[in-house]
């Protein structure tokens, strides 16, 4: 297992799109405080003014808006980092060593890992540089509070990498995976199951889905809705995990 | 010297209306260089691909090293495999590459290994170029080596010599010669018998998913010889006809019918001369000769004709 997850992190750090991706994450994130500075609306977010948020309420309203450009950002990389490996063929070399499948697919899961941390340090930094040029100010308000905010919501990220990874795998194709990936970000799914749910009343199943969950704005001051938000999380990635790693121990390899 | 290292019995590819290997029996045995030989879609990668573990049989049974294999097996390290395109990323140049595979393996000294077997293969190790910009024989040769990284005790070569020019190909045979000498036991296929015919020391030809004949060299060298072919009333009392009047040492009884003599020095108005001379009915007698080529074609059409009775 180390082994493979050594060679995958070598590919990781000597990957310039890994760079580039992050970059520009980091451009538009900037642009998009210095876009939300020019056309901030009084009495928008609650009656609440971006310039006196704390770092915690100002994540969870950019989290809040689809397409979520983070999700997107992580499903094209999980894609890529699978699909280039897969299309080139690379994984004949070491394939067929004992558990190499299995090792295969949990060390990219861990890269997908490292690349959604790499995303959240990327938005911390471009939020508070943004935020101090644009708004003056930068405050982080309770760090118990944003400790708890980033970690529940890079769990959130990193299933839904996990979900991109799986879905990589079992269909074989690049176009098809980013193109699910961008309607995921969209929240289509929880958007269709949410109206779907208020024609029927009594059900929530839509809450519990990974992008709803990520988009929809919590207390994390609330035992509940961590439990709700790691609840997922977990799920999730153990979910996901487990298929992808079934599917790759039974595939055919070309 | 004869222990087998790989034996497949019975094993049977099925892709859904596809059956891309029936069945297919035999024994590799260690510093053999196994040549098998079959046309475009005759099922020779799917079956390395069983071999090599990439892919899983639909039925059938693979013993690697004298070990039944179940899936994920330990045995499958000691066999270094390119099977169809080598398997490199294109945007890496070859020592990264090998690189990474290195890692893989968990090797340490990796940067003496992996210059010692970009020599091998006669890469030039300073050569900082990305694989995409290589051609056809240097991704063959840069295959081969990444097959060889965590030294294999079997190395499979699926069409290595395909789309090569003449000088590329004698290189690619002349390490695959140097590889076996060294102990290496080498599986390499082909859609060209003549190709095979320059290194190979045991032949499998498959046909439509099916072994259809297996020799060894010695063998299929006989099937080609020059020979004359006789159909005789009873064989037999032919036999003391052709050692005692015409002393024909060389000759192999067929069937109840046929004889092949292998001495071609002898005139066919000679032959039969004495058989009708002794009261052995003759009904034909041909001069047969036959390249490596014309027998490989008469096996496949022989096995259609047989597989549509
Ligand atoms: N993954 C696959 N799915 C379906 N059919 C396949 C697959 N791989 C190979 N085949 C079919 O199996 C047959 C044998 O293919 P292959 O083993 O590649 O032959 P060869 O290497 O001798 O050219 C072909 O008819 C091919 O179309
Ligand atoms: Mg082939």
């Amino acid at each position: 297992m180390i082994n493979i997850f050594k060679m995958d992190f070598h590919r990781f750090k000597t990957n310039k799109m890994i760079y580039i991706l992050l970059l520009i994450f980091f451009a538009f994130q900037i642009f998009g405080i210095y876009m939300l500075k020019t056309y901030e609306q009084p009495g928008e977010n609650g009656g609440m003014l971006i310039s006196t948020m704390n770092e915690s309420q100002f994540i969870q309203v950019i989290m809040a808006q689809t397409p979520s450009w983070m999700l997107v950002y992580i499903a094209v990389f999980s894609v890529y980092f699978y699909m280039s490996e897969y299309s080139s063929g690379f994984y004949k070399n070491y394939i067929a060593m004992k558990n190499a499948r299995m090792y295969s697919v949990l060390s990219k899961i861990l890269i997908t890992g490292l690349f959604t941390l790499f995303m959240f340090i990327v938005m911390f930094i471009a939020d508070m540089i943004g935020r101090s040029i644009f708004f003056d100010h930068a405050a982080l308000g309770d760090g118990g509070y944003l400790a708890k905010l980033l970690i529940g919501q890079f769990l959130l990220h990193w299933a839904f990498s996990i979900v991109i990874l799986c879905i990589s795998i079992i269909s074989k194709s690049l176009i098809a995976s980013i193109v699910v990936g961008f309607v995921l970000s969209l929240n289509v799914l929880g958007m269709v199951i949410s109206a779907l749910e208020s024609l029927v009343g009594q059900v929530n199943l839509s809450s519990f889905l990974l992008v709803n969950t990520i988009v929809s704005p919590r207390d994390f001051h609330h035992i509940n809705d961590l439990i709700h938000v790691a609840g997922v999380a977990i799920v999730f990635i153990l979910l996901f995990s487990f298929i992808a790693v079934r599917y790759k121990i039974k595939e055919d390899l070309r | 010297m004869s222990e087998a290292i790989i034996e497949v019995s019975q094993l049977t590819k099925q892709f859904k209306s596809k059956t891309a290997v029936h069945k297919a029996n035999f024994k590799i045995c260690r510093g053999e260089i196994f040549g098998l030989i079959g046309q475009n879609g005759a099922g020779k990668s799917t079956l390395l691909k069983m071999i090599g573990g990439l892919m899983y049989p639909t039925s059938g049974e693979i013993k690697l090293f004298n070990r039944t294999v179940k899936d994920s097996h330990p045995y499958f390290e000691r066999i270094g495999i390119l099977i169809e395109h080598a398997g490199l990323f294109p945007h890496y140049n070859a020592y990264e590459n090998l690189d990474l595979i290195a890692i893989s393996y968990g090797l340490t000294s990796r940067e003496e290994h992996i210059n010692k077997l970009l020599k091998l293969v006669g890469l030039d190790a300073s050569n900082k170029s990305k694989v995409k910009n290589y051609s056809m024989g240097m991704k063959q040769r840069l295959g081969i080596a990444a097959a060889l990284i965590g030294s294999p005790d079997v190395l499979i070569l699926d069409e290595p010599i395909n789309g090569l020019d003449p000088q590329g190909i004698s290189e690619i045979r002349r390490m695959i010669l140097e590889l076996n000498k060294a102990g290496m036991t080498i599986i390499i296929s082909s859609h060209i018998l003549e190709e095979l015919s320059k290194v190979a020391t045991q032949y499998a030809i498959l046909h439509q998913g099916e072994v259809i004949e297996h020799h060894s060299r010695e063998q299929l060298l006989l099937q080609c010889e020059d020979r004359i072919e006789i159909e005789v009333e009873k064989a037999s009392s032919a036999v003391p006809i052709l050692e005692q009047h015409l002393n024909i040492n060389h000759y192999k009884v067929i069937s109840e019918h046929v004889v092949y003599i292998y001495d071609s020095h002898i005139e066919n108005q000679h032959i039969i001369k004495s058989l009708v001379e002794n009261g052995v009915t003759v009904h034909s007698i041909t001069k047969h000769k036959q390249s490596l080529e014309q027998y490989y074609f008469l096996a496949r059409t022989g096995s259609e004709g047989d597989s549509h009775d």
